[in-house]
C-alpha cells in the first residue's frame, strides 16, 4: 500500500474542511484534503437562505451579540454550549467580511454594503445572503481560495477508516476511488469535517452523499459522538424530491392544507397557525398523513394560490421554481406537494470550541461532522453555515499549534493496522455471496423514518434497535456484485452502509434513554422538557456491538433555562 | 377544489430506461431495465432506484439532486441535462416514447458507465485564474469593499456556473480548436475580468482574450446551462476589451473580420444572420463540418439561424440533401 506523508490530512472538502485547510496551509504546515466528491460538489453548495451575521457597523443599530447568542441557546432548548455560542457569535461577522474580501458576492445595500434580511428565531435581522444560493456562493469562493494555495486535493478519494495506535490518530486509510487504490495517509493531525448524514433517513432534504461516513468512522475508532438523538426534520420538503422549499413560503401566507382542503394547522396551532415553529409543524403534518388526511403516497399541501400570481413570482420565487422544475407544480394553479424531512445533524463528533476530541489524540473536528454545541437541541436557520467557517477556522488554528508542538509517531504496526482495516474493508468485494448493499439500506431508511423520526417512544426505539442490529449482523456478510475497479460505486456505497449502521444503532440508543422532549427529539411517552435530570449532553461510544452511554454536563454563562414560546 | 388535481395526477407510468454503458472488461455495452415512475421522478431518482432495487452495478454521480452540485451531467435522449433536473415523464411527453435513453456525456472520456473523466473541464477552469485577486489593503482588511448592487446583480449572473461540465460537452469549437479556453472557463474568467474588486486586469486579458475570438456563437452553451449562465454572453462581453490589448493575435484579427461581416449583415437586411456571418468569417467548409456536428447533437435549428435570406444556407441544404 502506497504511503503519503502530511502534516495534517482534512477529510471532506465543504465549508469546514477547506476553511481548516485554509489554515493549516497558510501556516506553512504540508495539508491533504481529501473528499469523496470534487470539493464543489459538496452538500454545502446546498445551502440556500443565508448565513447569519452581527456585522459591527452594519447590523440593527440596536442589536449585539449577545441577543444573536440568546437566539441561538434559546433556539437550541438550552442544550447549547453558551460559551460556544457567544464564540460563534462574536466571530460572525469576521467570517462574513472575510468572505466578501476573496469576492463572495453578497447581496448589496444602495450604498454597496452586504445586505441583510430576517431569518427564523432572529430577534434582529442578521442573515446574509447571495440570491437563494449562499451555499454555492460561499462554497466556490472558499474553494478558488484554497485551490490557489499548496494544498494538495485527493478529489473522489474515499477515506475508509482513522489509522490509530493506542489513543492516538496516526493517519487515515483512504481509496482512490479511479481505480481503487488504497493508500495510508500518515499524518499528526486529522481533521474530520466529513459533513451530515440525512441519507440515514427515507426523507431528506440533504444530498445523496451525505451518509455519516465520520461519524462511523470516528465511533469505531473509538471517539465519541455527542447528542446523537438530536435529528433536525424541516416541515415543508418537495414532493417526493424532498428538496427544502424555504419557510419564507410559510412566512409569506402559505397554507397547508390536508386532502379535504382544510386548514388543518388551526387544529395544532390556533395562535401561530402556519407559522408555527419548526418541530410542531412537522408533527402536525405526519398526525393528518398518519390519520389518513394525507394524499397517496404520503403529504399535504402547502397552498400560496390565494396568493395570487404576480406576488407569489415575486416574492416567492424560488418556491415557485423548485416547485415547477422538480416536481412540474404550478404553485400559482395548485398546491405544491409537501412533507417533513430529515434536514439537519445536531448530533456529531465530541469537540471543545477549539475543535479538539479528547478521546483521540491528534483527532480534530469541524462543521455538521462535530457537535461543538452550539445548536443544542435544535438548530436555528443560518447558523450552520456560519458554524462550518467560525469553527472551521479555529480548528485550523488549533491544528497549527498542535503541530508545533508534537512530533509524528511511527512504528511497523501502525502499516499492519493500515492493512488490517483495508483487508476489512475489501471482504465486501471478495465474498461470493451475501445480502447486497441496496437491500439493506432501504431497510434502514424506512426502520430510521418510522421509528426514530419525528416521534418517538419506548416501543418504537426498542424494535428499532432490534431491527438496527440485526442490519448490521447482515451486512457482515455484504456481497458486492461488481469486482470492477474503476469506479466501483457499489463497494463505496457498501462502505457508507456500514458508517450508517455504525452511527443508527447510536442514535436509536441514544434516543431511547433519554426521557424527555426537547427540541428536536420528541417523546410521545415524555413529551416534557425534563431540565433536572436530562439538562445535560449524550456521549456514545460503540464498543464492538456495544453502545455504551455517557453524559456531560452543559456549560453556561449567563442565560438561565426558561420555557421556548415563540 | 385544487388539492384534488394533485391526488388525481399521481398515477404511475412503466418506462424503460436504456443506459450506454462502459467498462475495462466489457468495453461499451447497453442495460434496459423496466421501472414506475410518476409525474414527480427524476432521472436522478430514476438511477437510484436501479442501483438499489435492480443492478448496484450501474455507476453514475449524484450528490445534491437539487441542480447546485453540477455532479449529474449526461445526455438524455440525446439532449446534454442535468439527470435531477429532468423528470422523467416530461421527456416521455416530449419525446412521445416510454423510452429513455442514457449516455455519458459526450467529448469526456468514458471511463465507467455513465462516469466520464473531468480533469480536462477542471484544467481548462484552473487555467483562467478563477480566484478574486483583491487589493492589497482590502486583503489585510484595513479597507472595506463595496459593489454596487447592480453590479453584484451582473456578476452573480455568471458566478453561478456550477462546473457540470455540459457546454464544454456540447460546443464544437472546443473539439476544433485546442487553444480555446471553452464556455465555461470564460465565463468563469470574464466574471473576475468585469469584478471592479479585482487587480489582475492585464493578466487576464492575456489569458481571456486570443480565446474569446475562437468561439463560434453556435449558442450551444446558451442552450445546454442548467444556470442559465450564458457562457456565449461573456465571450462577447470579453470580445468588447480587444480595444484595449497592445497585442493582437492572428485570430483576434480574424475576429475583426467577423465584427465586419455582422456589420455588414445588419447593414444588408437590418437582422444580425449569425449563420451568415459565421460563413463569412470562416468559410464555407469549416461551417458545413461544424452543422453536421451540430446536427447530430440534434441541434441543427441553432446552427441554421432563423433567417431564409442567406443563400449560402440553401447550399449546405442541399449539400446535406436536405
Ligand atoms: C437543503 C439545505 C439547505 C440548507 N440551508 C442552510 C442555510 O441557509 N443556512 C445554513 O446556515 N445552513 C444551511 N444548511 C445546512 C448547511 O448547508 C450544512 O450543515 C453545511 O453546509 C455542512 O458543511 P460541512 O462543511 O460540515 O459539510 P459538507 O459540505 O457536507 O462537506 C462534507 C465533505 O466531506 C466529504 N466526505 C464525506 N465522507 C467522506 C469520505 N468517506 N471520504 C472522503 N470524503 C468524505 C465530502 O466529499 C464533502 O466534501 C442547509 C442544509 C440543507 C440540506
Ligand atoms: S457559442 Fe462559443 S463557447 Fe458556446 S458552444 Fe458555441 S462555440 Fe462553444
Ligand atoms: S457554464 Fe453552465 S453548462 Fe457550463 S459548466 Fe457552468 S453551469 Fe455547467
Ligand atoms: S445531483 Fe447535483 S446537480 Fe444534479
Amino acid at each position: 500500500m502506497d504511503k503519503l506523508h502530511y502534516d495534517a490530512v482534512v477529510l471532506g472538502g465543504g465549508l469546514a474542511g477547506l476553511m481548516a485547510a485554509h489554515e493549516i496551509a497558510t501556516a506553512g504546515f504540508k495539508v491533504a484534503v481529501v473528499s469523496k466528491v470534487f470539493p464543489t460538489r459538496s452538500h454545502s453548495s446546498s445551502a440556500e437562505g443565508g448565513i447569519a451575521a452581527y456585522v459591527p457597523g452594519n447590523s440593527d443599530p440596536n442589536d449585539d451579540p449577545d441577543y444573536m447568542t440568546y437566539d441561538t441557546v434559546k433556539g437550541g432548548d438550552y442544550l447549547v454550549d453558551q460559551d460556544a455560542a457567544e464564540l460563534l457569535s462574536v466571530k460572525s461577522g469576521e467570517i462574513v467580511d472575510l468572505m466578501e474580501r476573496w469576492g463572495t458576492l453578497f447581496n448589496r445595500q444602495p450604498d454597496g454594503r452586504v445586505a441583510l434580511r430576517y431569518f427564523g428565531g432572529q430577534t434582529y435581522p442578521r442573515t446574509r445572503f447571495v440570491g437563494d444560493k449562499t451555499g454555492m456562493a460561499l462554497l466556490h469562493t472558499l474553494f478558488e481560495r484554497v485551490s490557489g494555495l499548496d494544498v494538495d486535493f485527493y478529489n473522489e478519494w474515499f477515506a475508509v477508516d482513522l489509522v490509530t495506535d493506542e489513543r492516538r490518530v496516526t493517519g487515515v486509510l483512504a481509496l482512490d476511488m479511479k481505480n481503487m487504490d488504497p493508500a495510508f495517509f500518515k499524518a499528526r493531525a486529522v481533521v474530520a469535517a466529513t459533513g451530515g448524514m440525512g441519507m440515514l433517513y427515507a426523507h431528506t432534504t440533504n444530498a445523496y452523499i451525505n451518509t455519516g461516513d465520520g461519524y462511523g468512522m470516528a465511533l469505531r475508532a473509538g471517539a465519541a459522538i455527542k447528542d446523537p438523538e438530536f435529528v433536525q426534520f424541516h416541515p415543508t420538503a418537495l414532493y417526493p424530491s424532498d428538496i427544502l422549499i424555504s419557510e419564507a413560503a410559510r412566512g409569506e401566507g402559505g397554507i397547508l392544507r390536508n386532502n379535504k382542503g382544510e386548514r388543518f394547522m388551526a387544529k395544532y396551532a390556533p395562535k401561530k397557525l402556519d407559522l408555527a415553529p419548526r418541530d410542531i409543524a412537522s408533527r402536525s403534518i405526519m398526525i393528518e398523513i398518519r390519520e389518513g388526511r394525507g394524499f397517496p403516497g404520503g403529504y399535504v399541501g402547502l397552498d400560496l394560490t390565494h396568493l395570487g400570481e404576480s406576488y407569489i413570482k415575486e416574492r416567492l420565487a424560488l418556491a415557485y421554481e423548485a416547485a415547477m422544475n422538480f416536481a412540474g407544480v404550478d404553485a400559482t394553479k395548485e398546491p405544491i406537494p409537501v412533507r417533513p424531512a430529515q434536514h439537519y445533524y445536531m448530533g456529531g463528533i465530541d469537540v471543545d470550541t477549539n475543535g479538539i476530541n479528547t478521546d483521540l489524540q491528534g483527532l480534530f473536528a469541524a462543521g455538521e461532522a462535530a457537535c461543538v454545541s452550539v445548536h443544542g437541541a435544535n438548530r436555528l436557520g443560518s447558523n450552520s453555515l456560519l458554524e462550518t467557517l467560525v469553527f472551521g477556522r479555529e480548528t485550523g488554528k488549533t491544528v497549527v499549534e498542535y503541530l508545533r508542538k508534537h512530533e509524528e509517531v511511527s512504528s511497523p504496526s501502525l502499516d499492519k493496522e493500515a492493512e488490517r482495516l483495508l483487508s476489512e474493508a475489501y471482504s465486501f468485494v471478495k465474498s461470493e455471496s451475501g445480502v447486497h448493499f441496496g437491500e439493506v439500506l432501504n431497510k434502514l431508511r424506512g426502520v430510521m423514518w418510522d421509528k426514530v423520526g419525528i416521534f418517538r417512544d419506548e416501543d418504537m426505539l426498542k424494535s428499532a434497535l432490534t431491527e438496527i442490529e440485526k442490519l448490521r449482523g447482515q451486512v457482515r456478510e455484504m456481497y458486492v456484485t461488481d469486482k470492477g475497479k474503476t469506479y466501483n460505486t457499489e463497494f463505496y456505497n457498501a462502505l457508507e452502509l456500514r458508517n450508517m449502521l455504525d452511527l443508527a444503532v447510536v442514535i436509536a440508543k441514544s434516543a431511547l434513554m433519554r426521557t424527555e422532549s426537547r427540541g428536536a427529539h420528541f417523546r410521545t411517552d415524555f413529551p416534557e422538557r425534563d431540565d433536572k435530570n436530562w439538562l445535560k449532553h449524550t456521549l456514545a461510544y460503540l464498543k464492538g456491538n456495544q453502545v455504551e452511554i455517557g453524559f456531560k454536563p452543559v456549560r453556561m454563562t449567563k442565560w438561565k433555562p426558561e420555557a421556548r414560546v415563540y | 377544489m385544487e388539492a384534488q388535481t394533485l391526488a388525481t395526477n399521481l398515477e404511475q407510468r412503466e418506462i424503460t430506461v436504456r443506459v450506454k454503458r462502459f467498462n475495462e472488461d466489457k468495453g461499451e455495452f447497453w442495460s434496459e431495465y423496466k421501472l414506475s415512475v410518476d409525474r414527480f421522478t427524476q432521472i436522478t431518482e430514476v438511477l437510484r432506484r436501479i442501483k438499489t432495487e435492480q443492478d448496484p452495478t450501474l455507476a453514475y454521480r449524484a450528490s445534491c439532486h437539487m441542480a447546485v452540485c453540477g455532479s449529474c451531467s449526461m445526455k438524455i435522449n440525446g439532449e446534454p441535462r442535468l439527470a435531477c433536473k429532468t423528470l422523467a415523464l416530461d421527456v416521455v411527453k416530449k419525446f412521445n416514447t416510454d423510452v429513455i435513453t442514457l449516455e455519458p456525456m459526450d467529448y469526456f472520456k468514458p471511463l465507467k458507465d455513465l462516469i466520464v473523466d473531468m480533469g480536462d473541464f477542471y484544467t481548462r477552469m484552473f487555467k483562467v485564474k478563477p480566484r478574486l485577486y483583491p487589493a492589497e489593503e482590502v486583503v489585510k482588511g484595513v479597507a472595506e469593499q463595496r459593489l454596487k448592487p447592480e453590479d453584484q446583480r451582473e456578476l452573480w449572473k455568471f458566478a453561478q456556473c456550477i462546473w457540470c461540465g455540459l457546454c464544454v460537452s456540447a460546443c464544437p469549437a472546443v473539439k476544433e480548436d485546442e487553444r480555446f479556453l471553452g464556455p465555461a472557463a470564460h465565463a468563469k474568467g470574464y466574471r473576475f475580468l468585469a469584478d471592479p474588486r479585482d487587480t489582475l486586469y492585464e493578466e487576464r486579458l492575456k489569458i481571456l482574450l486570443d480565446s474569446s475570438w475562437r468561439c463560434t456563437y453556435c449558442y450551444q452553451c446558451f442552450h445546454v446551462c442548467p444556470r442559465d449562465v450564458e457562457p456565449v454572453t461573456t465571450i462577447k462581453k470579453t470580445r468588447a476589451h480587444t480595444k484595449f490589448s497592445k497585442e493582437k493575435t492572428d485570430v483576434m484579427s480574424t475576429g475583426e473580420r467577423h465584427v465586419k461581416a455582422i456589420y455588414e449583415s445588419i447593414k444588408e437586411t437590418g437582422i444580425l444572420q449569425e449563420a451568415k456571418v459565421y460563413i463569412s468569417t470562416y468559410g464555407l467548409a469549416t461551417a458545413i463540418t461544424d452543422m453536421l456536428h451540430t446536427m447530430r447533437n440534434g441541434k441543427m435549428k441553432y446552427a441554421l439561424i432563423r433567417e431564409k435570406k442567406v443563400n449560402e444556407i440553401e447550399q449546405i441544404r442541399k449539400l446535406l440533401g436536405d
